[in-house]
């Protein structure tokens, strides 16, 4: 019943995919973090704002994928665009651990890399999704 | 010429830049404008110096090893070619692992950072900072610290410990003593429970007399002692006027503090010695202090004189005792002596008995002391105190003349010999308390005849010629700890017949008096503690169905 089905499977799975990794993610850089701290010179005034930024990214990933969730399945552009919101946000803070943390390791580079893309995909999924709603 | 100084001044604010190309930097060039041996990457070395190394000290110049890929630069020496020649390569060094570091956003990650160059400005920030032995990269929760430890520190004067300088308002309590030469130093604390006396030489002179601190009693009270809660001042105990011939005359009233003035041409009230006397209590606490001085006059030929100070320290509500050691003699002090009051030899006595003690220098244990006349009759007085452990021997010389008659030429000699109060008992250990008359050994008295076999009379006189004291002590205690304790005296007085001689002659004889300590100790016996004994015994159930 592709017809009366609007919902999108892709974005669905993403974003269950996206969940799991998140979990991981925030993990592995909260330990690099720390042992960043203890193999180098990192002062505190540098520390604080690495740390803010890393918990900020994960307060706003749950609502986001709470949203995102509920707005697929319900077929509701207004949560979904709102979760799309919430993603550019989550982006901008992915960049900046992505380039202006104060040491970027070569397994920093990989894991926001690879969580950029899944931003990334999801971003476009969802615009698709409200599309579909929408009309 | 104000430009270029102002020019030259700013170079000199800022640190040299430092150097991160890899091609440039070179760890072993140490000698300026010279070759370093085994340098591959020093700049003054020429082609034939490289074809005299044997290898490369420093094969690899890199940045941090931690970042994931750099220059570096590559030194090595290829020995097959002739002559040898250096091979200089810059290549990418790529670190695999998958922690390095990528980039860093951080300046001072990986360099040292430059120091701050001290000027005229921040000059006295730096020395608050970096001035003192220690600095810690936090200095603030330093200095919060050492604000904290200062109260505790007003409680800790109020308690006293052995050596300890006795403290006083403005600093300590000053017992002027030579130090290097016999010129006397105002910088000599005096140690808590260090029983001192020192004697000087202070340069003086009439004119100066009211100016010189050291000679007027205020100097010597004037600071009160810190002690427990309150301050304890010093007391003036008595003063004692000496005249310019010497003789001492102790004054009725010792409260008018008399201080040095000039009085045709003499300076009187100039304090030539000062006696302390400091009350503590047993848990170290001062609680009076008293000062007895000895004031004399100085005249105008005089350019020095000698004073002398002491302190003694003694503890409330007891007397004066010195110990000779605790609990076993310690050789070199004082052999304890006393004689036993009236009364003794009854039961009932025993709780009431107790030997007269006194630290009067003549009724401790003496032997005559040498003098240089060597005459026995005009010696008389002069008594040395026997010291434990140490065997004395001493004598003087009687010259016997015709008119002398025996009987008290005896007397004489044998108080000569003996001393005015000879002892009759001694403490067996250095601390014997009067009290206890069970560690006080009896003197044994012996009298030995030269001429036993004689063919003279009995009733023909003798006279003493030799007192012989012998000590016998033995270890006691434990084996890595022995105390000396006396075990017996015995007093040998020999005696010899006075052969009457015919009148104009006259004879010299040796009178002499020794002090001998002989070690009885046993050989130690080893000994267990209690054999451990094996406990047995049954629970108290076992037979349980049975019993």
């Amino acid at each position: 019943n592709n017809s009366s089905q609007l919902s999108s499977l892709p974005l669905q799975i993403l974003l269950y995919v996206n969940g799991i990794y998140y979990i991981f993610y925030f993990l592995t850089t909260l330990a690099m973090i720390i042992y960043k701290s203890q193999v180098f010179s990192y002062p505190d005034d540098f520390l604080a704002p690495d740390l803010a930024v890393l918990f900020l990214m994960a307060i706003l990933e749950v609502p986001r994928l709470y949203l995102g969730f509920k707005g697929n399945l319900t077929e509701a552009e207004a949560p979904l665009g709102l979760s799309l919101g919430l993603t550019v946000g989550s982006v901008v803070l992915c960049v900046y651990l992505l380039l202006w943390q104060t040491y970027v390791l070569w397994a920093d580079v990989l894991l926001n890399a690879v969580l950029l893309s899944a931003y990334g995909l999801e971003s476009g999924l969802k615009v698709t999704a409200i599309a579909a709603f929408v009309s | 010429p104000a430009d270029a100084r102002d020019a030259a001044q700013a170079r000199v604010y800022s640190a040299p830049a430092p150097v991160t190309d890899v091609a440039r930097l070179c760890v072993c060039d140490l000698l300026v404008a010279q070759c370093d041996a085994n340098c591959c990457c020093d700049p003054d070395c020429s082609a034939e110096d490289f074809s005299l190394f044997t290898t490369c000290s420093v094969p690899l110049v890199i940045g941090d090893s931690q970042l994931c890929s750099q220059k570096a630069a590559v030194y090595s020496l290829d020995v097959e070619a002739n002559p040898p020649e250096r091979i200089f390569k810059i290549i990418d060094q790529v670190n695999p692992s998958i922690f390095c570091i990528h980039a860093t956003n951080y300046k001072q990650a990986l360099y040292l950072k430059s120091p701050e160059i001290p000027t005229a400005e921040n000059f006295d920030q730096l020395l608050d900072k970096f001035g003192g032995a220690t600095f810690s990269a936090e200095p603030d929760t330093w200095n919060l610290d050492t604000d904290a430890q200062n109260p505790p520190e007003a409680n800790e004067t109020s308690r006293y410990e052995y050596g300890v300088p006795v403290q006083t308002e403005d600093a300590f309590l000053r017992l002027p003593s030579p130090v290097v030469s016999s010129w006397c130093s105002d910088a000599n604390p005096a140690g808590f429970l260090v029983n001192q006396a020192t004697k000087c030489i202070r340069s003086v002179s009439v004119k100066k007399c009211d100016s010189i601190q050291a000679l007027s009693m205020l100097f010597y009270i004037n600071s009160s002692i810190l002690a427990a809660v309150f301050q304890v001042n010093i007391t003036v105990q008595s003063i004692v006027v000496q005249s310019l011939h010497g003789m001492r005359t102790l004054l009725s009233s010792s409260d008018v503090l008399r201080l040095p003035m000039v009085l045709d041409e003499l300076c009187i009230n100039a304090v030539f010695g000062v006696n302390y006397h400091i009350t503590h209590t047993d848990t170290g606490e001062i609680i009076e202090a008293a000062a007895a001085f000895v004031l004399g006059a100085i005249s105008k030929e005089e350019l020095s004189i000698e004073q002398s100070f002491e302190i003694s320290f003694t503890q409330e509500n007891t007397q004066p005792v010195p110990l000779s050691g605790n609990p076993g003699y310690v050789v070199g002090l004082p052999v304890r002596a006393g004689f036993q009051p009236q009364g003794y030899p009854f039961p009932a006595a025993f709780l009431f008995a107790s030997l007269a003690l006194s630290s009067n220098k003549h009724s401790q244990l003496t032997i005559l002391h040498s003098t240089s006349t060597q005459d026995c009759l005009a010696a008389q007085g002069a008594r040395a105190p026997v010291l434990f452990g140490y065997n004395m021997i001493s004598g003087c010389k009687l010259r016997i003349t015709a008119a002398m008659k025996c009987q008290p030429l005896a007397q004489t000699l044998l108080d000569v010999l003996k001393g005015q109060s000879f002892p009759e008992y001694v403490a067996s250990f250095g601390n014997s308390q009067a009290q206890d008359v069970l560690d006080w050994v009896p003197i044994t008295q012996l009298h030995i005849s030269e001429q036993m076999i004689s063919h003279t009379l009995q009733s023909s006189c003798q006279i003493p010629v030799s007192l012989g004291i012998e000590v016998k002590w033995t270890k006691y205690g434990s084996l890595v700890n022995p105390q000396a304790r006396i075990v017996n005296v015995t007093a040998t007085i020999t005696t010899t017949t006075l052969k009457q001689l015919p009148s104009g002659r006259e004879r010299i004889i040796p009178i002499t008096s020794s002090v001998v300590f002989t070690d009885i100790s046993s050989p130690a016996e080893p000994s267990y503690k209690a054999w451990p004994t094996i406990n047995i015994k049954l629970p108290f159930d076992f037979f349980y169905p049975f019993v």
